[in-house]
């Protein structure tokens, strides 16, 4: 009954955030800086690869001539860029940056965490690292490693890595502790240590740790790919290469919005998956 | 800190500053410097800029005013994103976070807000306040409201039910409940996300500074640097940032441990 209520509210909640978007678009009439409701639902038609065909708009729709395509959606058009496949471009490039960054993370945290005398050297140099943000380096490493997927993926998997450093260094260190020394006592040491008492204790803390890095993982995704890509959503909100300086062109705010809701899709998404797998692995947590 | 602690920190960055200075040592007659940039080749290119390169142009940076002025003008930026963002933030979440009704409400907003990347904001805040200084500040501002938002409002719901129900009790009213019982539990969690938010208002700078860049700034330094490309530049900015973030982040905790300062801690 609750549940019931609750996403009842949601429901209303949703349906009024768009009532009152279209009412505020609809009062301002700039379609330039609000754009209707209905241009960002055809917008994203369009980008999901159906409705504005270019040559056959003339014709078959005839009320686009109201409004033609920007010349954004149309560079979108003819690169054959569509929504799902820059969607699925940057969902790679996050999903690998989680799968190389979460394991080093964790490595480190647990290293940092378990010993003191580790901590004590690696600690100065963790938060140094930590201070650099990653987005500042893809030059550097554009230099060594050429123009290629290297300098979009490094920085994701580096951001992963260092946020993933701190959850598990305080599960390890703080709440691991005086488990550890009662496990030790009782005569557990490597592997066993690690996966039955290390990990576990440590896990509530990285799992929050972990649904702070798959949405820093998207940031720096898109970041990254605004700067310095050919594909993937970044590219689709900006037109390619922040670097390139091509923002001189005038955006389409439509194509802006279906790109955002995309992506707040995507992140929520991700991280209800997160949320349901973490909350399984922890649930002797909550007891 | 012990004594014991502070030497093996020492101990740690000298260890990786002389592994710098070898490997920048052998690696200048070995690294290639010619180095195809996409369209065309770049000439002495280090990839490794010795010790003594790193101070030559830090000094240059330095005497020319670039450096210092780049600093004002991006930390000046961040302050103000700062301030804007976590004030709205904060107000927001304690609002959202103290009255359950709002919640559900909410929550739609909420979820669109924190899921969507704040840098994806860029080319709409271009749009709606032009390549001035305010998409800039705004940009920042709208990160660091989100996550404080998000610090706020869990800080607020985590406040434990027995203080509410033993300010009732005792006949607090609501504002004395809210000022004594709630604001002072959620702060630690209001401080932690605030720590988090500094860190990303320099991330987000160095791609805000890119709308319509101009010097002096940091985030547009770097851009040069990589352009050009000019290691030393590049290096002597990325330090600088990571600097800056350290000062930010030792002012948060700082502040934290002001103001917490009634807690118990243990150790």
């Amino acid at each position: 009954m609750v549940i019931a209520r609750r996403s009842l509210l949601w429901l209303v909640s949703l349906l009024a955030l768009i009532g009152v978007y279209t009412l505020g678009a609809r009062l301002l009439s700039r379609p330039d800086i609000l754009p209707p409701t209905g241009e960002i639902a055809e917008a994203a038609g369009a980008l999901l690869g159906r409705g504005v065909q270019l040559g056959a708009a003339g014709e078959e729709h005839a009320h686009h001539q109201h409004h033609p395509a920007s010349p954004q959606m149309e560079t979108l058009l003819q690169e054959g860029v569509t929504l799902q496949g820059a969607l699925a471009v940057t969902t790679g490039r996050v999903l690998f940056g989680l799968a190389v960054g979460l394991p080093l993370g964790i490595l480190l945290g647990l290293l940092m965490g378990a010993s003191r005398r580790t901590d004590d050297y690696l600690h100065p140099l963790y938060i140094l690292a930590r201070s650099v943000p990653p987005l500042a380096f893809i030059t550097y490493i554009m230099l060594w490693l050429g123009h290629s997927e290297a300098h979009r993926l490094i920085p994701i998997v580096y951001a992963v890595a260092v946020t993933m450093v701190i959850p598990t260094y305080h599960g390890a260190r703080d709440v691991a502790a005086k488990y550890v020394e009662a496990a030790r006592t009782l005569g557990a040491r490597g592997r066993l240590l690690l996966f039955k008492v290390l990990l576990p204790a440590a896990g509530p803390a990285m799992l929050g740790g972990l649904r702070y890095s798959v949405a820093i993982a998207w940031m720096t995704a898109v970041g990254a790919e605004m700067l310095m890509a050919e594909n993937g959503m970044g590219n689709l909100l900006v037109g390619g290469g922040l670097w390139s300086s091509r923002l001189q062109t005038r955006s389409d705010p439509a194509v802006i919005f279906v790109g955002i809701l995309a992506l707040a899709a995507a992140g929520w998404a991700m991280d209800a998956v997160v949320k349901v797998v973490g909350a399984r692995l922890t649930h002797w947590a909550r007891g | 800190m012990s004594w014991v602690r502070a030497r093996r920190a020492a101990i740690g960055l000298l260890g990786f500053a002389a592994l710098y200075l070898l490997a920048s040592e052998i690696g200048q007659s070995r690294l290639p410097d010619r180095i195809w940039m996409g369209a065309h080749y770049v000439e002495n290119v280090k990839l490794l800029p010795t010790w003594r390169a790193l101070v030559e142009e830090g000094t240059f940076l330095i005497q020319s005013n670039i450096l210092v002025d780049s600093i004002a003008v991006s930390t000046r930026r961040v302050v103000l994103g700062l301030l804007l963002g976590s004030v709205v933030g904060i107000l927001l979440g304690l609002l959202t976070g103290a009255a359950s009704r709002l919640e559900a409400l909410a929550d739609p907003w909420v979820t669109f807000f924190r899921f969507t990347p704040a840098l994806a904001l860029l080319p709409l805040y271009v749009i709606w306040f032009g390549y001035g200084e305010s998409s800039k500040v705004l940009l920042i501002a709208t990160n660091v409201a989100v996550v404080t938002f998000l610090g706020a409002h869990q800080g607020v719901r985590g406040v434990r039910r027995v203080y509410l129900d033993a300010a009732a009790a005792l006949g607090a009213d609501r504002w004395l409940t809210f000022r004594k019982v709630i604001l002072p539990a959620a702060f630690p969690s209001i401080l932690a996300s605030f720590r988090v938010a500094t860190g990303l208002a320099w991330v987000t700078i160095v791609v805000a500074e890119l709308i319509n860049a101009q010097m002096p700034s940091l985030g547009y330094l770097l851009a040069l640097a990589g352009a050009y490309p000019r290691v030393p530049n590049m290096m002597i900015g990325l330090a600088t940032i990571g600097a800056l973030v350290l000062v930010f982040d030792l002012l948060a905790l700082l502040l934290n441990a002001w103001a917490t300062r009634w807690m118990e801690r243990a150790a």
